[in-house]
């Protein structure tokens, strides 16, 4: 096998007001022809230093200590990277090695087309006429897939979606076949199904044109790691911690830290829980007769933005026609892509945003046209926590006074009281007493999300909608926080509507799963019926996009194109314009949507029902 | 409607609104415009009335400031108190200097404010920053009058390098420089702090990472983002531009619409002062205008929303 790149002893620090901060320990590792090595580790480990450090990238304040990077460059001549000069090291980035980055949406220069963007790299490197280099810049579009290329060539990165931008990156990135891609979780910002699309086409490029290139993808996804990578590296607080053949690893981690990242993946805790959950089966009691939120014909538009002087009569079709119930104790699970409304129908339900038209029932009180003033008192019964942690916190109080402003504003207990009850709650989510008096800043993600579970469960609640709470954390903090909420529902009794896009952590945290696609609630169903027999074709596309990490991969069901503008959905259903099975009556669009109950609990769009 | 459209059709109440300030302003302090056309010299008070008539000073305020709007419809913006000639004919007479100035102030401004904001904005926090900044935070706060003085004694006068007064390309340098510091010291700054926030993007890395050279990343990458700021700056210092050349044609002596202006307000010309107050907003907007229109072809995606609309 032939090595193209050895890192050796390679150490990297940041310089900062405090001091300096070790970011890569002595790492060394190599990477041969053609392979595709996958780089893992938490948040802050270390992954997207070392490929600064590669592409001679690092931030200003970063410098690296000690160690070599040795490339076999396309004349093959090995050259220690390290030793380079700025000039020199242009000649190889892009060239020898080249890179696409996380952030599609800002990766691209917003004054240039795209095509010229393509075009600047190819003559950089190669010696080509402009008229030359314009052909092959439209033949990579083609490559990377992009429909129209010439046309498209012409128009700038906001032009294009989140899944087309990166398809450019990628074809930057590809422009001279280079021996060497680094890409840094390239298809985390994006959906499952544009993910799943993003790394068909990488890897159908990998076994094509590029057969030779090797690849070092970088990411936190295990799921990705199992079916892309040949070989994997794993990295915890700046150090490798395992190194191997992706299966070997998998099945036998060696390191403590790469055995807990994979036991705390949602998918294998579903089956811890399967295991026990046959005991205690009394434990999680849904009671069947009691309906807590029932919602009938739900919908939010949201009128279309424009200029000082422009009127529109435009909407944003977010919330169409949603009924459901939820019966006591049980959790809901919201899944879907973004912009499908799962976080405005959370917010609708709560009165957050006033819904456009439809019936809320919350215990059997009408609250739909509930003023903001008659909702207090609601409000103390249903409770939200949200995304990201920190910007729902006030960094201008300690955590003490954050809690008890609730509680002292309904009147609920006196000041003593109610101190005394706040420890216990910081007690049940698993934060140290002292945490009270700390300001949110000096807390870490995970901490932080507890410290928003806490404030939800303050006022005692019946009902809390969860929108994607631990979505912001890594894999590990991720498994903490849902056992804790876990253990939560059941002693506090709850209720709850639990958002995500993430279909394991649905699977494992809920009873009842709701997909949603552009505001349409396509299928419902009990958790195991959904992800063991789904009915609709969205629901089944959407299961197989998800990289697995245990069991064998099924022949992926791939969606074409993107998500239709939610300001003009697709008429009849909408989701036949990305259908991979579209029925003869579906695609002329004629067909009204609606759920039909095809099992007991088990409801489904009837136009999918009549096709499939 | 088209973007430009509507931003014509506010241009026209924008100047009923400064000329009708100007009027008011004029009528309310205190002074005789007969009085300071007579010079101080006695005369009768049948002289006076005849002036008065003359000037049409006679009729009610109300009805001077309606038919002025009447006759400025048709173009007419009426005469000078002071010398009975349309004011038109004046302010065309004395337009070209301070074209000639502004320009050449807007030149040097724009050409060193931008070039001391690179040079300082590439390399943040450097020897050659601090020094550019230093002199950007000269040129903002040293009064033009004294910087134009000064400009006039070393180069003018010790060094003898340019003429002081006359006519020509030459006897405009220095007058440029001293409108145009002023402007460069603060395009200096904004073109910096931008240029810093855009180098810092994620697609200056993107670029980074294609292996170009940092020329073409500070050239083609970087400044078009980066000039969105300060060419919005430099529409809201049009103003500072006219008040910079009615001061520096004082210091320089040279004749322009900024002496006309001094000599039509010490003398309470109402008619010139009106004149030469709607003439130059409507300069300031048409140049603000010019200003929006270059955004759209900095940034696409302004572009692209005008289209839309
Ligand atoms: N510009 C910087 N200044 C100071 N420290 C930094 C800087 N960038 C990164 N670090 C530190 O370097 C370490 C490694 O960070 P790195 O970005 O490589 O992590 P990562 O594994 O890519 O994480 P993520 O999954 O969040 O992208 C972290 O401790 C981080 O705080
Ligand atoms: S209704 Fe037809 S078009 Fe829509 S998802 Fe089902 S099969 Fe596809
Ligand atoms: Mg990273």
């Amino acid at each position: 096998m032939v090595e193209i790149l050895n890192v050796s002893n390679l150490s990297t620090a940041f310089q900062s007001d405090y001091g300096s901060k070790q970011a890569l320990k002595n790492i060394s590792f190599k990477i041969n022809e053609g392979e595709v090595l996958a780089l893992v580790g938490e948040s802050g480990s270390g992954k997207t230093v070392t490929s600064l450090s590669i592409m001679g990238l690092l931030p200003n304040n970063a410098y690296i200590q000690e160690g070599n990077i040795n490339l076999i460059d396309k004349k093959n001549n090995q050259v220690n990277i390290l030793k380079l000069t700025d000039d020199k090291h242009n000649l190889i980035r892009g060239n020898d090695i080249s890179m696409v980055f996380q952030e599609p949406m800002t990766c691209l220069n917003p004054t240039m087309t795209i095509g010229d963007q393509i075009v600047e790299v190819i003559l950089n490197h190669k010696k080509i006429s402009k008229t030359k280099a314009v052909k092959e810049m439209i033949d990579l579009l083609g490559l990377v897939e992009i429909p129209d290329p010439t046309q498209r060539a012409r128009e700038y990165p906001h032009q294009l979606s989140g899944g087309m931008r990166q398809r450019v990156m990628i074809s930057i990135a590809l422009a001279c076949t280079p021996k060497l891609i680094i890409a840094d979780e390239p298809t985390s910002a994006l959906d499952v199904t544009i993910q799943a699309q993003l790394l068909q086409l990488l890897m159908k490029l990998k076994n094509s044109i590029v057969s030779k290139t090797s690849i070092l993808f970088i990411t936190h996804d295990l799921g990705i790691v199992r079916e892309l990578a040949d070989r994997v590296i794993v990295m915890y607080h700046g150090e490798i911690v395992e190194e191997g053949q992706v299966k070997e690893v998998f099945d036998n981690p060696k390191h403590s830290y790469t055995r807990n990242l994979i036991q705390s993946l949602p998918e294998f805790k579903l089956e811890e829980r399967k295991l026990t959950k046959k005991d205690d089966n009394k434990q999680t009691k849904v009671d069947d007769n009691e309906i807590i939120l029932k919602i009938e014909n739900l919908f939010k538009e949201f009128p279309v933005e424009k200029g000082f002087f422009k009127e529109s009569n435009e909407t944003v079709k977010a919330v169409q026609n949603i009924s459901l119930n939820v019966k006591k104790n049980e959790v809901l699970g919201l899944v879907g892509e973004s912009g499908s409304g799962k976080s405005t129908l959370g917010k609708s339900i709560i009165k957050l945003l006033q819904p456009s038209r439809g019936q809320i029932y919350f215990n059997n009180e009408n609250i739909s046209e509930y003023s903001n003033k008659q909702m207090i008192k609601i409000r103390q019964k249903m409770q939200m926590i949200f995304q990201d942690p920190f910007a729902s916190l006030n960094p201008r109080k300690n955590i003490l006074d954050t809690l008890i402003e609730p509680i002292l504003v309904h009147n609920l207990m006196k000041k003593n009281e109610a101190i005394n009850y706040i420890k216990e709650i910081i007690n049940d989510v698993g934060l140290p007493i002292e945490s009270l008096r700390r300001f949110p800043h000096e807390f870490s993600g995970g901490q932080r999300q507890r410290i928003g579970i806490a404030r939800a469960l303050v006022l005692k609640p019946e009902f809390i909608v969860a929108d994607e709470p631990v979505s912001a954390l890594d894999v590990s903090i991720q498994a903490q926080v849902l056992n804790l909420l876990e253990k939560l529902k059941k002693t506090y009794n709850l209720t709850m509507i639990f958002i995500s896009h993430d279909l394991s952590v649905i699977e494992f945290f809920c009873d009842k799963v709701a997909v949603m696609y552009l505001g349409h609630i396509v299928e419902i169903a009990p958790v195991s019926k959904l992800f063991n027999s789904p009915k609709h074709s969205y629901t089944r596309a959407l299961l197989s996009a998800v990289p697995k990490v245990k069991g064998k991969n099924k022949e992926k069901i791939l969606i074409k194109g993107d998500i239709p503008s939610p300001i003009n959905p697709p008429s009849g259903c909408v989701f036949r314009t990305r259908c991979p099975n579209p029925g003869i009556d579906c695609k002329g669009g004629n067909i009204e949507m609606g759920l039909i109950e095809v099992e007991p609990g088990h409801w489904v769009d009837q136009c999918c029902v009549n096709c499939n | 409607m088209n973007f430009f459209i509507k931003k014509l059709l506010i241009v026209i109440p924008t100047l009923y609104i400064a000329w009708t300030v100007v009027f008011v302003t004029l009528n309310i302090i205190p002074g005789d415009p007969v009085n300071l056309m007579l010079g101080g010299r006695p005369a009768s008070d049948e002289v006076r009335e005849n002036v008065r008539k003359n000037l049409g000073l006679d009729k009610p305020v109300f009805e001077r400031y309606t038919s002025f709007l009447i006759n400025a419809t048709k173009g007419d913006l009426g005469k000078s108190y002071l010398t009975r000639q349309p004011v038109t004919t004046m302010i065309k007479e004395n337009m070209m200097p301070t074209i000639e100035l502004s320009i050449g102030g807007l030149i040097f401004g724009v050409f060193f404010g931008v070039f001391f904001g690179i040079f300082a904005g590439t390399k943040p926090n450097s020897m050659r920053d601090t020094f550019s900044m230093i002199i950007a935070l000269c040129g903002i706060s040293l009064p033009s009058f004294w910087i134009g003085m000064m400009l006039i004694y070393i180069f003018g006068t010790t060094l003898g390098w340019v003429p002081i007064v006359g006519e020509g390309f030459v006897s405009l340098i220095l007058p440029s420089i001293t409108v145009g510091l002023f402007f460069a010291g603060g395009m200096a700054r904004l073109t910096r702090s931008s240029l810093v926030d855009v180098l810092n993007q994620d697609y200056i890395r993107t670029a980074r990472s294609k292996g170009i050279s940092k020329y073409r990343i500070v050239l083609r990458h970087s400044l078009r983002n980066a000039m969105i700021p300060p060419v919005t700056l430099l529409g809201i210092q049009f103003g500072l531009l006219i008040t910079g050349a009615v001061i520096t044609e004082e210091v320089f002596a040279r004749p322009g619409l900024g002496q006309l202006l001094l000599q039509a307000i010490l003398a309470k010309d109402i008619p010139l002062v009106q004149a030469l107050v709607v003439y130059m907003t409507a300069v300031y907007i048409f140049l603000n205008l010019i200003v929006d229109f270059t955004y759209g072809i900095i940034d696409p995606r302004i572009r692209l929303e005008r289209n839309r609309g």
